[in-house]
């Protein structure tokens, strides 16, 4: 083979001591299309974010053809022919396609940007590009997600890059402009252009790679050469063999008709291009996990069973109910009471510089109050209450929820909905950076919710948390569940194989 | 439960003790140049306080606002507009007018900020001036009754056991003001509201609404402040209301409302508004001229808010 153009050298990288990159050897070449393969949180943004300069590594040492370097800025990277086209477009919407494409080194005519070579040099590459449609001086507002990545990529090949990241760029593409990126990409290599593409539709992959690097848990696991490996080896290679957290035992599955009352039932849900016909049951006494990669609808179906998203289509019964709450607030109040743990807790699930217990009344005002007024006293006690039953450590309730640690600020906001007696509990990613013994107290709290008669729903990034704590698990791709696992039938195997849409039995 | 955090309190504290050095500062002043302490007699204070009643209760209802983060910048036509509509109609019906000019100012603020989605700084001031228009197209013809209605003139002018009538008026608003804030669904709504509107939302806070009536209260307030200050100067007239926005914004801000929303205490703009009646009252002791007193009106505000920042920023 030949010489390497970026080499890493025991690259590590971590986010407050949280490793994203450990001891990472890795290597690309000129004149190939190289995947890159992981779950949720494997490292592969990280990799290419160093590579890129967008971060700089802890330790080791990165090569470029040969010699060692440090990008400090994407400018410098930029500047030695690394170029990244990342998964949030990067495109000014308020500029013009032409302005866009040339923004980090505008053609200049004494000094001044000119104009009549920007728009000639947008027309030649989006011409490359097979864009020919798209008009320069349009606004990139203007423009319709799938041409904007198109003017993405035009913006890319402008650079000249002698590495191009691609990072989930094919994403919103159309098949024909997905076939007009995989013709430059072959056209890329055959000029010597490294390629590191990073996608999880598998068949992208096959299709137009040559080599395929896999990660885990921010390690370098293997490179091979395509076809080396069969689907069903690289999807083990994905997942490892380590479990790491204990989860409570769950109960024996039951026959149908000695379940609880169905409390949530939906039909053909659909929302924008987000959600295209979900169907989902759930029942009183059961937890069920939305399964599949990040992005996949599994925020916006929480959403719209909360009463937040307008607009969604479908046929909806929530206890006795028919139709979707219309807010928050009509989802948390009624027969049948909704609850949802958001995803980000720091600014959906709490107001950082308000006292806990203010924040852990803050969706309960009605049940504290004697007519108008709060009564201090049962406000007191209610607090009191949820913080032996969920042992939130605090000083006093007085302090701002903001001085607690990352764990016991999200039992504080999981203690709020409880105030509430919710009947349905949904929980976004409610695990997410907080320590290993919180996390299994959370997940002993949901099996004892489970246990009284509540129904919960639960999205996780992390697979060993729905093999460990669902009942059932539906998994989410593209905005549809492509396949639905109960009891012992839930395994990594089959809930990767189907986060990445492959038939179970292909892998 | 303790509602209040001890950095929260810091300003008042600081605000407080410059209220003790003014009186002080003023006391001296008039000591060494007249031989007489008029600042500390309860006489005086009192019609201090009478006249800062209109200030202290447009502040108030400035906090509503000022606590979600957003600010109305149309107190001072609403005021004017409240007071004008209110003796054109006269009678029995004056105060009722003036309070429906309030709730529907505040309506419509509230509505524009809350579903309509303009900041409000842009929308309460074009609400402001359309107000001008409106009752300047009102005299422009015809000339409206515009003096004050017996009920105005005692609630501004008269005394109650020698303590003026508009004290117990402010008295009363601050009351009800500072338990609605402590003791109410309503109140805690606006501090979350305010400290972060998605969060309060995804809690089942109805945040429109939260927003529509703080808008509604600020409004009301701006015309009872309109209805006082008719009747203490006996007639209601154009441009009436236009001391009042900058001051109101400086007695919450000073009293250690966030301005960007979601932290502060009532009692803190209460000390706000008296730390401003009196400061100026005694720059006019001191027969300051005008330019003068603007510059050290100002620095003092600026003063103040660096010497908050020292301890909490008061921008984060």
């Amino acid at each position: 083979m030949t010489e390497a153009i970026v080499e890493y050298r025991g690259i590590s990288k971590y986010f407050a001591g949280i490793r994203a990159l450990e001891s990472v050897d890795f290597a690309c070449h000129p004149g190939s299309i190289h995947a890159i393969l992981g779950e949720n949180g494997a490292g592969k943004s990280t990799l290419i974010k160093i590579m890129s300069g967008v971060l700089q590594p802890d330790a080791g040492e990165m090569l470029l053809e040969g010699r060692p370097v440090t990008f400090p800025t994407p400018h410098a990277a930029n500047d030695a022919g690394i170029v990244c086209m990342f998964q949030e477009l990067s495109l000014v919407p308020d500029l013009s396609v032409a302005d866009n494409i040339s923004i980090s080194r505008p053609p200049r005519r004494f000094g001044l940007i000119d104009r009549r070579a920007q728009v000639a040099r947008a027309e030649e590459l989006l011409a490359q590009v097979r864009c020919e449609d798209v008009d320069p001086n349009a606004l990139v507002r203007e423009l319709s997600l799938s041409r904007r990545q198109m003017v993405e990529i035009a913006k890319a090949i402008g650079r000249n890059p002698k590495v191009l990241i691609l990072d989930e760029a094919t994403s919103a593409l159309t098949s024909r402009d997905v076939q007009t990126v995989y013709d430059l990409l072959a056209d890329l290599k055959t000029k010597g252009v490294a390629s590191l593409f990073i996608s999880h539709r598998m068949h992208e992959v096959d299709a137009l790679c040559d080599t395929l690097s896999v990660f885990r848990n921010g390690q370098h696991i293997e490179t091979f050469a395509k076809g080396e490996k069969s689907e069903r080896e690289i999807v083990r290679l994905m997942i490892g063999r380590d479990v790491e957290a204990h989860f409570p035992p769950k109960p024996a599955p039951k026959p149908v008709e000695e379940r609880g009352e169905e409390l949530l039932n939906i039909r053909g849900l659909k929302w924008g291009n987000r959600l295209n016909g979900i169907d989902l049951s759930l029942r009183r006494g059961e937890i069920v996990g939305l399964g599949g990669l990040d992005g996949q609808g599994q925020k916006e179906l929480l959403l719209a069973l909360f009463g937040v998203l307008r607009d969604v289509d479908g046929e909806f019964h929530i206890g006795g109910r028919k139709g979707l709450p219309s807010s928050p607030a009509a989802a948390k109040s009624g027969d049948t009471r909704i609850a949802l743990v958001p995803e980000d807790r720091k600014t959906e699930g709490l107001m950082l510089g308000m006292p806990i217990a203010d924040n852990l009344l803050a969706a309960s005002f009605s049940k504290i109050s004697r007519g108008f007024l709060i009564d201090p006293a049962r406000a007191r006690k209610a607090v009191d209450e949820e913080v032996e039953r969920l042992r939130i450590k605090v000083g006093s309730v007085a302090d701002p929820v903001m001085t607690l640690s990352g764990g016991n600020q999200q039992k504080v906001v999981i203690a709020k909905w409880l105030m509430t007696d919710p009947d349905i509990i949904l929980l976004n990613d409610p695990t997410r950076g907080i320590d290993v013994g919180t996390k299994q107290e959370i997940y002993r709290l949901m099996r004892e919710l489970a246990n009284e008669g509540k129904a919960l729903l639960f999205y996780s990034s992390d697979y060993a948390e729905l093999i460990g704590c669902c009942d059932r698990v539906s998994v989410l791709y593209s905005g549809r569940v492509v396949s639905e696992q109960e009891g012992d039938a839930i395994t990594e195997e089959s809930l990767v194989a189907a986060s990445l849409n492959i038939g179970v039995e292909a892998a | 439960m303790r509602m209040s955090v001890a950095p929260e309190n810091r300003p008042i504290v600081i605000a407080s003790l410059f209220v003790v050095v003014i009186l002080l500062a003023g006391t001296a002043y008039t000591l060494s140049t007249a031989g007489s302490a008029p600042l500390l007699s309860p006489n005086y204070l009192l019609q201090q306080l009478q006249t800062g009643s209109f200030l202290g209760i447009c502040a108030a209802g400035m906090m509503m606002v000022i606590l979600l983060g957003q600010i109305d910048l149309s107190i001072p036509w609403t005021l004017t507009a409240a007071a004008m509509t209110a003796t054109a109609v006269g009678g029995d019906l004056a105060l009722p007018t003036a309070l429906g000019v309030g709730i529907a100012v505040g309506l419509l603020n509230g509505f524009g900020v809350a579903y309509l989605r303009i900041p409000s700084m842009i929308f309460t001031l074009g609400v402001d001036t359309v107000l001008r228009g409106l009752m300047v197209a009102q005299t422009g013809g015809f000339a409206p009754q515009d003096t004050a209605t017996p009920i105005m003139l005692f609630l501004a002018k008269d005394k109650l056991l020698g303590i003026p009538v508009a004290i117990f008026v402010w008295a009363g608003v601050s009351l009800l003001i500072a338990l609605m804030l402590t003791r109410t669904g309503f109140g805690r709504s606006l501090y979350a509201t305010g400290s972060r509107e998605g969060a309060a939302y995804l809690s089942g806070i109805r945040t429109k609404w939260v927003i529509v009536g703080a808008f509604v209260i600020s409004s009301v307030c701006a015309s009872i402040a309109g209805v006082l200050l008719t009747g203490y100067s006996a007639k209601a007239y154009q441009g009436m209301g236009n001391a009042f926005l900058l001051p109101a914004i400086a007695a919450v801000v000073l009293g250690g409302t966030h301005i960007l929303g979601g932290k502060g205490r009532y009692i803190g703009t209460l000390i706000g508004v008296v730390l401003i009646v009196l400061l100026n009252s005694v720059l006019s002791i001191m027969q300051m001229p005008e330019a003068g007193r603007q510059i050290i009106y100002g620095s003092v505000i600026i003063g103040m808010l660096l010497v908050y920042g020292r301890n909490q920023r008061v921008t984060s």
